[in-house]
């Protein structure tokens, strides 16, 4: 936890740097910035996680 | 005192923080000189949910919000400016830098929530705006360079504001209200073994603008590049011009500012953000280089490699820097001195070897000159970083492929830019209305859009379309003159038939004319 804000006095309030998001979110995020810099060739990205028609439309 | 919060807006967002935003931390040091209570938010650099900016305007009770950056900043600012009213309702909102000089009355119209802005250099501009807020004075009016509203919301454009005369008045940035950690964690960069191996990496600005005319180039109203004239409906707007007051810092600013940051930060890399090291030296007589490499020397920031003639390794101390530099400027008895004095790597514009397009630019530079640079450079013992660029209006077949063939001669790989007409240009006032065109007519589309030119936006090109600029940046890329002539052999008889993609027209906010903005006395 670290403050946010940067300055010449204290401010009211503290506003801190929130926690790292869960390691699940920043595996995928990280893997999606990854493979997206890599495209070429065989190299490519589903972004989707689910495009399997419902039947409902 | 007034209380400040100044907001660092997120700034290519696909790439990590590099840059501390080198006029929010001077604009920083400025406040606080002033007696004013400043904080720093450092959007670029944390990287959170655009709604933490609610969270940081409800901190305290502030008296301003400031915001600015470049151009391609303004998606961000235009998100943030929403949310900080909605949750600062009380401040004023200030804004400033390239993206509002360059446009403002379009800005002031996109960007309602945005109170008062400082246009071009706001070195005295910002305090004399601060100085109204604190005295809870919000009539703007008898305030030179900035931009203001009426009630109605309808903006209004005061006279401008001289430029400073001496830079060395000014005080150091206000490093120390970032978070540097995560910066020096992104001070490696490819540009060199050096500056690869970097762990401490800070910027430092040693001029402000260039002397030269390129047309993709602007110089954010901060060189004398910028006069505020009445339009045909009577009203003051910006008009940019081929004047210039070239100003740099002295040697001993610059060398005690390093040497500051050196023993206090133990930056072991100064990163010149100078728009064109080599047009200040040529102001100079060619006395400023060899002076700031002397004094470097002196004062003990020289890296122990390059004193010792040693290669590079982990163990080396002193600061190694980097700059740019011009093809037709350079001389070879200056960059032997800077190597010796640690640089590593010097940005050459080159942008094309085609003798039509250089003579075009405006860039004082030709094709011979652009191919002897690269030796002229690597003989110094400095590397080169030639930056090219493809789609310029006069684009052609035979254009990209002397540019290809100086690629090969010289052993060059490039991934060239595309040609792209930023707010302030010659090119954005010469194509506005093709681009205007390319963007369904809305130009704020347009504005969004717009990244670090290794993307098509709006193209220029009076012959290809975007499609076959892409292909082209792909050939050159390879150097494949082979796919360069079957692409020229399917095209080239059916492009002579065809109208030109698009066509340049004249504008009141660009005048061709050596005509500079005022400079305080």
């Amino acid at each position: 936890m670290s403050d946010l804000l940067k300055g010449n006095f204290t401010t009211k309030k503290q506003v801190t740097k929130p926690n790292e998001t869960k390691d699940s979110d920043t595996l995928e995020s990280t893997f999606k910035k990854a493979a997206l810099n890599s495209i070429g060739g065989s190299m490519v990205y589903v972004e989707r996680t689910d495009l399997t028609w419902d039947g409902e439309d | 005192m007034a209380k400040i919060l100044f907001i660092n807006p997120v700034v290519r967002e696909e790439d990590v923080p590099r840059h501390i935003p080198y006029g929010i931390a001077l604009l920083a040091a400025i406040a606080m000189k002033e007696g004013h209570l400043v904080q720093i938010y450092d959007a670029n650099a944390h990287r959170l949910p655009l709604e933490t900016i609610i969270e940081v305007c409800q901190a305290d009770e502030w008296d301003a919000i400031c915001i600015g950056g470049l151009t391609t900043t303004y998606n961000y600012i235009k998100k943030s400016c929403k949310l900080i009213k909605e949750s600062a309702p009380n401040a004023q909102l200030i804004a400033g830098g390239g993206f509002l000089t360059s446009m403002p009355h379009e800005i002031f119209e996109w960007i309602p929530e945005i109170d008062v802005g400082c246009i071009g250099e706001s070195f005295v501009t910002f305090p004399e705006v601060l100085k109204k807020i604190d005295n809870k004075d919000f009539n703007y009016s008898d305030v030179l360079g900035v931009i203001h509203r009426d009630l109605t919301g309808k903006s209004f454009l005061t006279n401008i504001r001289p430029n400073i005369k001496d830079l060395d008045t000014l005080p150091w940035p206000a490093w120390h209200l970032f978070p540097l950690d995560i910066y020096f964690a992104n001070s490696s960069n490819l540009f060199s073994e050096e500056s690869f191996t970097s762990k401490r990496r800070m910027d430092i600005n040693g001029s402000f603008g260039c002397g030269l005319t390129c047309k993709y180039c602007w110089h954010l109203g901060t060189t004398g590049d910028m006069l505020v004239e009445e339009n045909d409906n009577g009203e003051n707007d910006v008009v940019f011009t081929y004047g210039r007051n070239i100003r740099y810092h002295s040697a001993d600013y610059i060398v005690s500012m390093v040497k500051h940051l050196y023993e206090e930060y133990n930056i072991d890399f100064a990163a010149f953000i100078d728009e064109n090291l080599m047009t200040m030296d040529v102001a100079s007589k060619g006395t400023w280089l060899k002076e700031l490499c002397k004094k470097w020397i002196e004062a003990g920031l020289q890296p122990t490699c390059r004193q010792q003639g040693i290669p590079h390794d982990e163990n080396c101390k002193g600061v190694h820097w980097n700059g740019t530099s011009h093809a037709g400027l350079h001389r070879p008895e200056t960059l032997k001195l800077m190597y010796e004095a640690g640089c590593t790597h010097l940005v050459y514009g080159l942008e094309s070897f085609d003798p039509t397009v250089l003579r075009n630019l405006g860039k004082g530079s030709n094709a011979r000159k652009n191919k002897q640079s690269i030796a002229t450079c690597l003989a110094s013992g400095i590397k080169p970083i030639p930056n090219i660029i493809i789609g310029f209006p006069e684009e052609s077949f035979e254009s990209v492929r002397n540019t290809i063939e100086a690629l090969v001669e010289l052993g060059i790989t490039a991934k060239p830019h595309f040609a792209t007409a930023y707010p302030g240009s010659e090119w954005y006032y010469a194509y506005k209305d093709s681009i205007m065109e390319q963007y369904d007519q809305d130009l704020e589309a347009y504005i969004m859009d717009l990244g670090d030119a290794s993307k098509i936006t709006a193209t220029i090109s009076h012959e290809f379309s975007p499609m076959q600029l892409l292909g082209l940046q792909q050939i050159v890329y390879l150097k494949d003159l082979r796919l360069l002539d079957l692409s020229e052999q399917h095209w080239a008889p059916v492009q002579e038939k065809l109208a030109p993609v698009i066509q340049p027209k004249m504008s009141f906010n660009l005048k061709t004319v050596k005509e500079a903005g005022p400079l305080a006395s």
